[in-house]
């Protein structure tokens, strides 16, 4: 049996992939000048923080995002494309440790590096994955997506300024802004949601109680 | 040359005699003959004993004209020849041949004679005869559709492959001196007493110039080395190696690519375009106008369909309601006399028979037909002559067609026939080759391949009809004592007829068959009446046809009924069985699931459902669990009774392959219309079955029938209600109408 | 645009972001390899990519740069057919044919890493891939048969 050799490669999230032309757009740019302002810890308010909060919970509870991170390996679909949220068809993945799908259906079989031009054709980048199980967003509350990001057992141990750096750099994150024709992206923008994950973490990293 | 053709045309002629089995079409048969159409280009020390026979010196080939688009048919035409001929199919060449009135098909309106195909009384039979006489007179149709190819083929064929070897042996005769009563014959030889074999094609020449030897008899089933053994298909080896050529994988020098883009508002106008855009692009030939639409000509089909979807359209209005609700709305208001189609089945009195009333309301939607080789024609119109390269179901009828088009002579179209991946009752249709036509006609001297996007496929389709049934069951005494069915839908012969510039006066036969010729010849009280309407959306004839929807209405009223009576579904199925064919199928399923064994335990659930089209009683048990996950199709039992089997293997494919579309339509697919265009675009909308969901399927074949019958279309209609009277077992919900995932989930 | 499909380099004058099954298809006459929904939903058109399983009618052309592709026609031929090919007759699983080149294509993908799959593994590996007419049993069987070739059982 040769075949858990495909979820050995990418386990840990984020791989620094950026867009496939090198090429740095006007939003990864504002984004980096972001991470280069970011607020001084104490700086913010919590009300401020939480309020900063809800704007990063909507874009990681959004489809473009949560259909991605899910706890059971199958990813999910949604929108107009496909109508309610399902599991996405194909009887793909199914095994949380293989964030890249099974041997015969990987992600890659169908997503390629960029998104198909043809509506209702895969979208794609140069890597797609799932997020690692234990990032699971989809279907979770806000209070317990909050708790999971700021806790560095959970997630991939990183400070907060390096989630919101994870956020700067990932292509496949920058994807859901981008998504391809035909699909609703994620809220706000990238670097919005950066300036977000700052402010949030420099008031403390506040979660919400309920 | 001039013999070979008497001869030929003499041999066809007793083959055509003895084909019909009616006397009054054999007496039709006998004054009209058709020429053997391979006798044009016959060469010189070649024979054609008739229509579908050739020797030469170097090969048999054997001429199997009705189309393939998956059945296998093109397969068991040939083992069916060669069985008579002796003759090994590995040592033949298969080929569709050229299309031709010779060819026709005489079966293809038995089931429009007005008798349920059980009734094989003489009056039934007559009026069969007398309608396949009209096809061969009046048509004359090659054609291939309603399940009726093996019929058609069975006698026919086999009677060509004894002619054929009689005729060899009689030549080997003459040529040997030894006595035909002392010859044999083998492996594509005739074999001397003392052990010398003859190869057919080393008779070739000495066969063309002897008296064709028709007195033939066809011999005893027991007796047969091919046929009702398991076969290997002819065309798997290639299907298997990506080497077969599909109309789309058809190539020729010059060759240049196309798709179009027609109003999806079906049948509505082209108002007005700008194709800057796609004219500018780097590999496009041309934009030009076909009816309704636009076509794009370039040096790919990928260009063409890129900058078909750069074009900007104004589209006219749809001719039918433009939202999928006023569908319904209408069909639930033509259940009156002013749309009646026919009061089809009166026994006893339903209004005054007694019991416990059970109603219900049932829906089967629009659904495509989606075969997975999109809809494709190569066209090639020179000042004489125009080649058409694609599979069709109507081969005799197409010349006319593109005839209308490019003013060429029917006689100078050549259609040469493709393999088909997939029709479903698509390939009955003539827009897609039209269209073809349309723009070869206008790139004469160029041949050009027009394939649908998958999107425009969905767009353009016409799909299976839209059917509401209303039913009223009575229940007494533990039995079901009365079933009263409405169904309310469209014509389908009509819309697809009347595309074609044929009007049909009359009912039709389709918008209640399944439900009208069930045969319940115990339950004293059954009515059924059709109401048919030609304002909704233009549709066509989708494998089953009538029965697919009607079977659905029949078989959950029942089931609804039974359970209302407290009776066992197989045991009081079984009672009210009249028909002994199909009782035997019945016991044959519920012995196969051991239907009267262990109960199947907690959140689990069988259903059972018997249908009959194109004269084959099918009965299909399902069985599903329910977990929060959804319902899981666990088993699949189901028994046919084709008459007889041709191909045990290929019966099988075709029992499970017809069942898992049957269930897979019936679980997730549905065409529904909004501003007058389907929102379906694609299989992520109109999935149909996939692997993992597929159960185990077991068959058993039965051959108590009469008649041998194909199989084709016969295991969808009982699938569905199958699937649903066994999800209601198991979870107690009813489900009235399809597809069933607008109720529940499907794991 | 410099290709190596089946071992042997091809060079095509064609946009980059023409998808590689229709430069397949359309410029090099490798016509095994079937268009069905162009949206990766049907698999009628995977081919393998550097040895991994990959739906062409997604795939821009200029991916398939540098890489080794693999076509139906170059896994086996009716002379010397590829193990999973000799299953697929063995166990006459064709109706219209039209869907057999990708689900081939995907179950020698499968074997290749895996030759002893279970029924929960086959079902993942070829559940993107239609068929229509519904010859997902014997595609079952075959699949089995040819693992079972494969381990010389």
């Amino acid at each position: 049996m040769k075949h858990h050799f495909l979820s050995l490669v990418f386990i840990v999230f984020g791989s620094g992939a950026f867009a496939a032309d090198g090429e740095k757009s006007a939003e990864q740019i504002a984004a980096a000048e972001a991470l280069a302002n970011a607020p001084a810890e104490g700086s913010i308010s919590t009300e401020d923080g939480l309020a900063a909060w809800d704007k990063v919970f909507d874009v990681f509870s959004h489809p473009r995002c949560a259909n991605c991170h899910v706890d059971d390996g199958v990813p999910m679909w949604s929108g107009s494309h496909y109508g309610e949220t399902r599991p996405h068809g194909m009887y793909v993945g199914g095994d949380p440790d293989l964030t890249m799908g099974q041997i015969g259906q990987q992600c890659n079989t169908c997503h390629m590096d960029g998104n198909s031009p043809v509506l209702h054709g895969p979208p794609g980048n140069a890597i797609w994955q799932l997020a690692p199980a234990e990032f699971a967003w989809f279907g979770v509350s806000s209070r317990d997506v909050c708790e999971q990001v700021k806790d560095p057992s959970r997630n991939g141990d990183r400070t907060l300024f390096e989630i919101a750096e994870h956020i700067e750099h990932d292509a496949l994150v920058h994807w859901g802004w981008t998504p391809g024709p035909g699909r609703e992206p994620a809220p706000g923008s990238l670097s919005q949601t950066v300036r977000d994950v700052l402010i949030w973490g420099a008031a403390g990293a506040p979660c919400p109680t309920e | 040359m001039g013999r070979a053709r008497t001869i030929a045309r003499r041999s066809f002629l007793i083959g055509s005699a003895a084909i019909a089995g009616g006397v009054a079409f054999g007496v039709y048969a006998a004054k009209r003959p058709f020429d053997n159409p391979n006798l044009a280009n016959l060469p010189d020390g070649s024979a054609s004993f008739n229509p579908w026979v050739i020797v030469d010196s170097e090969k048999v080939t054997l001429i199997a004209p009705h189309a393939d688009k998956g059945q296998g048919i093109f397969s068991a035409q040939a083992a069916l020849i060669a069985e008579e001929l002796d003759i090994d199919l590995d040592q033949v060449e298969v080929s569709f041949g050229v299309p031709n009135k010779a060819y026709f098909n005489a079966k293809i309106t038995e089931a429009a004679a007005g008798f349920p195909l059980y009734d094989t009384s003489p009056t039934a039979e007559r009026v069969r005869g007398f309608l396949g006489g009209v096809v061969k007179l009046a048509l004359p149709a090659q054609a291939t559709g309603g399940s009726s190819a093996i019929p058609d083929s069975y006698d026919k064929l086999r009677k060509a492959g004894a002619v054929a070897r009689e005729t060899l042996k009689l030549a080997a005769s003459q040529q040997s001196g030894v006595p035909v009563a002392q010859l044999k014959t083998e492996k594509g030889a005739v074999i001397l007493p003392d052990g010398t074999s003859l190869a057919y094609t080393s008779l070739a020449g000495a066969a063309a110039s002897v008296e064709l030897v028709a007195d033939v008899v066809l011999r005893d089933p027991k007796d047969w080395k091919i046929v009702g053994k398991p076969m290997q298909r002819v065309d798997m080896a290639q299907k298997s190696t990506g080497t077969l050529t599909y109309g789309i994988d058809f190539r020729t020098d010059g060759m240049r690519f196309a798709t179009i883009k027609v109003n999806p508002r079906q049948g509505g106008s082209l108002n007005g375009y700008d194709a800057s855009a796609a004219e500018a692009m780097i590999g496009v030939d041309k934009v030009v106008e076909i009816t309704g639409g636009v076509a794009v000509i370039a040096k790919n089909t990928w260009v063409a369909m890129k900058a078909a979807n750069a074009i900007s359209f104004d589209w006219g209005e749809a001719p039918y309601p433009a939202e999928q609700s006023a569908h319904w709305d209408h069909l639930a208001s033509i259940f009156d006399d002013a749309h009646l189609n026919a009061e089809a089945r009166v026994e006893g009195d339903v209004e005054a028979a007694e019991g416990k009333e059970v109603v219900g309301e049932y829906k089967s939607p629009y659904i495509a037909h989606a075969p997975l080789e999109p809809l494709n024609a190569t066209v090639l119109v020179t000042d004489d002559r125009v080649d058409v390269w694609t599979g069709h179901q109507l081969q005799t009828m197409l010349a006319p067609q593109v005839a209308a088009i490019t003013g060429h002579d029917p006689e100078n179209i050549h259609l040469h026939n493709m393999f088909i991946g997939g029709s479903f009752g698509h390939r009955l249709e003539f827009d897609f080759v039209k269209q073809a036509a349309e723009i070869a006609n206008q790139m004469r001297g160029t041949p050009i391949q027009m394939t649908y996007s998958r999107e425009e496929d969905f767009a353009h389709d016409f799909p299976r009809h839209i059917t509401m049934g209303r039913g009223v069951a009575k229940v007494k005494d533990g039995q079901v004592n009365s079933l009263d069915i409405q169904i309310a839908g469209q014509s389908v012969v009509r819309s697809q007829m009347g595309r074609l510039g044929f009007s049909l006066p009359g009912p039709d036969t389709q918008l209640h068959e399944g439900a009208w010729d069930a045969p319940n010849f115990n339950l004293p009280n059954l009515r059924v009446r059709s109401y048919l309407t030609e304002e909704l959306a233009p549709v066509s004839s989708w494998r089953a046809v009538g029965a697919g929807p009607n079977v659905f209405i029949y078989e959950t009223l029942l089931d609804e009924a039974i359970f209302a009576a407290g009776a066992d579904p197989v045991e009081e199925r079984l009672r009210l069985m009249g028909h002994d064919v199909s009782v035997k199928v019945i016991e044959a399923v519920a012995e196969m699931c051991d239907w009267n064994g262990p109960n199947v335990g907690e959140n689990r659930g069988r259903g059972i459902a018997y249908g009959f089209s194109f004269g084959v009683p099918v009965a299909t048990v399902v069985e599903v669990s329910k977990s929060d996950a959804g319902i899981k199709l666990e088993h699949v039992w189901m028994a046919g009774d084709v008459g007889k089997v041709i191909d045990p293997v290929n019966l099988e494919n075709l029992a499970q392959g017809g069942t898992i579309f049957g269930l897979g339509h019936a679980m997730n697919c549905e065409i529904t219309y909004s501003d007058g265009m389907a929102q379906q675009t694609n299989y992520h909308a109109h999935e149909g079955m996939r692997l993992y969901q597929c159960p185990p399927i077991e068959f058993r074949a039965l051959e108590n029938s009469p008649k041998i019958r194909g199989f084709g279309e016969p295991p969808i209609p009982p699938s569905a209600p199958a699937l649903g009277n066994a999800i209601f077992a198991a979870t107690g919900e009813r489900l009235r109408e399809m597809p069933f995932n607008k109720f529940v989930d499907f794991v | 645009m410099k290709l190596t499909i089946n071992g042997t380099a091809r060079d095509v004058d064609v946009e980059p972001d023409t998808p590689l099954l229709w430069v397949l298809r359309d410029e090099l006459g490798l016509t095994g390899t079937k268009y069905g929904c162009g949206i990766a939903q049907c698999g009628a058109c995977t081919v393998h990519v550097d040895g991994e399983p990959r739906r062409s009618c997604s795939m821009p052309v200029s991916m398939a740069e540098g890489t080794d592709v693999t076509t139906i026609e170059g896994l086996g031929n009716p002379q010397a057919f590829h193990v999973v090919q000799q299953a697929w007759v063995d166990n006459q699983v064709a109706q219209c044919g039209y869907c057999q080149s990708g689900q081939i294509m995907s179950a020698a993908a499968l074997l290749d890493l895996n030759d002893n799959p279970t029924d929960e593994e086959i079902d993942r590996a070829m559940s993107g891939n239609l068929c229509r007419c519904g010859t997902y049993p014997r595609i079952r069987a075959a699949v089995k048969d040819a693992a079972s070739k494969l381990r010389g059982a």
